[in-house]
């Protein structure tokens, strides 16, 4: 599903700092990634390079056979299939929460009004938050935006999800909902690369977990090898810091 | 305020009416030493001959143009038709009202007087009133479509575009409006009216000219402020609209600009304001605005001190009334 090759990338500004450093990841259809590691170690400059929001200087990157790095390519045609949730929810605030979900429908898939509404009304059921549908994201909770983060980038029916720290702007008592919420899609077979701090959620979830130190991938293994027995001192080293 | 509000109000600062009280002070103390200036100085305030300059009722009188006797006068309803004849040509005037002056029989040479009727017409102040009207009304309407384009272009990643908005935005922000009119006007004017003539297409009139100038003017003003709104916006709302697979085109028109615009409501209406004000400059192009107006008025009248007072009136009506309009747009389209 996603196939990631040698892939590089320097930030120039304001200083010199190697986000990437020789990336190679590959990633199976329905299977569940979770990325973690400490703050600039570029978890996050690896999942925006997915969908291009970061250019990479350099290496492959493939989703579903499509090759993300291709000048050539339509990355709208790319960015469409893949939805992503963000750490800050950037919902749009002049629009209320059921615009949220439907704009992107009715503009980038063409949908009728009336289609994209249902889509839309069974997505927010299912996130939980179908009695919000006409208030304006002002109004909402952290927990409940999110959750309508995730209902706007699921109404594309995209074939992965990439969710960047969801859960990292969240009041304590709100992550549950959100992480309820990944679950579900998690078992119905979404795929999904999450960078995240919640550890409960890696050995719960995850598939396979790929931590990240200085734009390297330091060490990567299902959450058991993970979290038992890590190889590498600076996986452990991290491991004790946070747990 | 309701009551509750204004009493907790008064609870928290008990001195607010006073300070009320102090503000309607100064208002009276000003308004009443200007009363006082006005009476120690020699001139005689004749306000009652201000209306005539809104509207007035004027006696149109119906003429001849030819010459014979008059053959017939019928009357309907109240109007009156009267009809003159000479050998082999007939000619009847319709008298709206019925009030003649000839009787049948009469001769009657060219350019006589064969009745007339009163009628009211549009004073030179609300004309110009309404051209001041007119002229900024489109003004705006193209200073935002200009200003618009011109922002979006400033905030472009193509040199030809960027650097274009640019040169555009610092060379009118950097130049007198009043030079800019004379060029539109007398370089311009002359350009393109000359060619026009010259393939006899119809001439473009003055107020256009007054209208690009101003347009032009507003559009440098509001790239500006297109540009700081659209960079206000967080980028984490481009990110989310182009990553649901939007275009640059359709994340700009559905996500960013109607937020922007929103944002930058305030300063386009302080900017709106100065360009109807600025548009008192195009009195120097032959366009009848307010300004020249008034100052025809004056100079034929000699009541600068009314005239004066009353052109000021009027723009702060024009100004205030899009002042409100505007507020009320800010209030609407809070989302909530």
């Amino acid at each position: 599903m996603i196939e990631v090759r040698n892939v590089y990338k320097t930030f120039l500004l304001p200083y010199k700092v190697r986000a990437l450093v020789d990336i190679s990841v590959s990633i199976e259809p329905g299977e569940v990634v979770v990325v973690i590691g400490p703050s600039g170690s570029g978890k996050s400059t690896f999942l925006r390079a997915l969908n291009r929001l970061e250019t990479p200087d350099s290496g492959h990157i493939w989703i579903d056979g499509i090759d993300v790095m291709n000048p050539k390519t339509d990355i709208n045609k790319v960015r469409a299939e893949v939805g992503m949730v963000f750490q800050n929810f950037n919902l749009f605030p002049h629009k209320t929460v059921l615009e949220n979900v439907t704009l992107a429908q009715v503009v980038v898939r063409k949908r009728s009004k009336k289609e994209a509404n249902n889509t839309a009304m069974a997505l927010l059921e299912k996130v939980g938050i179908k009695e919000k549908a006409q208030v304006y994201p002002d109004q909402l909770s952290g927990g409940q935006q999110q959750r309508v983060a995730i209902a706007r980038a699921l109404a594309m029916n995209p074939k992965v999800m990439l969710f960047d720290e969801p859960t990292s702007a969240l009041d304590p008592e709100m992550i549950g909902e959100v992480l309820d919420v990944m679950k579900t899609l998690a078992r119905e077979g979404m795929t999904m690369v999450v960078v995240t701090h919640e550890m409960g959620f890696a050995r719960e979830v995850a598939d396979r977990v790929i931590f990240m130190d200085d734009g390297a991938v330091v060490e990567t293994g299902t959450p058991e090898h993970f979290f038992k027995n890590p190889i590498h001192d600076r996986t452990k080293l991290f491991l004790s810091q946070i747990l | 305020m309701d009551v509750s509000t204004k009493s907790a109000l008064l609870k928290k600062n008990p001195t607010y009416f006073l300070w009320i009280g102090v503000f309607f002070l100064i208002l009276t103390l000003v308004v009443g030493l200007l009363y006082y200036a006005t009476q120690k100085i020699d001139y005689v305030w004749r306000w009652y001959r201000i209306p005539q300059y809104f509207v007035y009722y004027d006696d149109v009188a119906i003429r001849a143009e030819i010459e014979g006797t008059v053959k017939r006068i019928t009357r309907k309803n109240g109007d009156a038709e009267v009809t003159v004849a000479d050998v082999g040509v007939e000619e009847s005037y319709n008298v709206p009202g019925g009030e003649i002056r000839v009787s049948e029989g009469d001769f009657i040479f060219p350019g006589d007087v064969l009745g007339s009727f009163g009628k009211w017409k549009v004073g030179i102040l609300l004309q110009g009133l309404w051209l001041t009207l007119k002229v900024s009304f489109i003004a705006i309407l193209f200073g935002i479509a200009i200003g618009l384009f011109a922002g979006l272009a400033r905030i472009s990643k193509n040199p030809a575009l960027k650097w274009s908005a640019i040169s555009y935005i610092e060379l009118i922000r950097g130049s007198p409006l009043l030079v800019q009119i004379f060029i539109w006007y007398f370089v311009l004017g002359t350009l393109i009216n000359t060619l026009l003539r010259q393939q006899g297409i119809p001439l473009i009139p003055p107020l256009w000219f007054g209208v690009a100038a101003l347009a032009t003017f507003t559009g440098a003003y509001v790239a500006e402020m297109v540009r700081a709104g659209i960079q206000s916006i967080s980028r984490g709302q481009t990110e989310a609209s182009r990553s649901l697979g939007m275009t640059y085109f359709q994340s700009m028109v559905h996500v960013i600009l109607p937020q922007a615009l929103r944002r930058i409501i305030p300063p386009l209406a302080g900017q709106f304001i100065s360009l109807i004000k600025d548009s008192s400059l195009l009195g120097i192009i032959a366009i009848r605005e307010l300004t020249k107006a008034t100052r025809e008025v004056v100079t034929t009248s000699l009541q600068p001190f009314e005239l004066w007072f009353v052109c000021a009136l009027l723009y702060l009506v024009l100004t205030f009334s899009l002042s409100m309009v505007l507020q009320y747009v800010e209030r609407r389209t809070l989302y909530q």
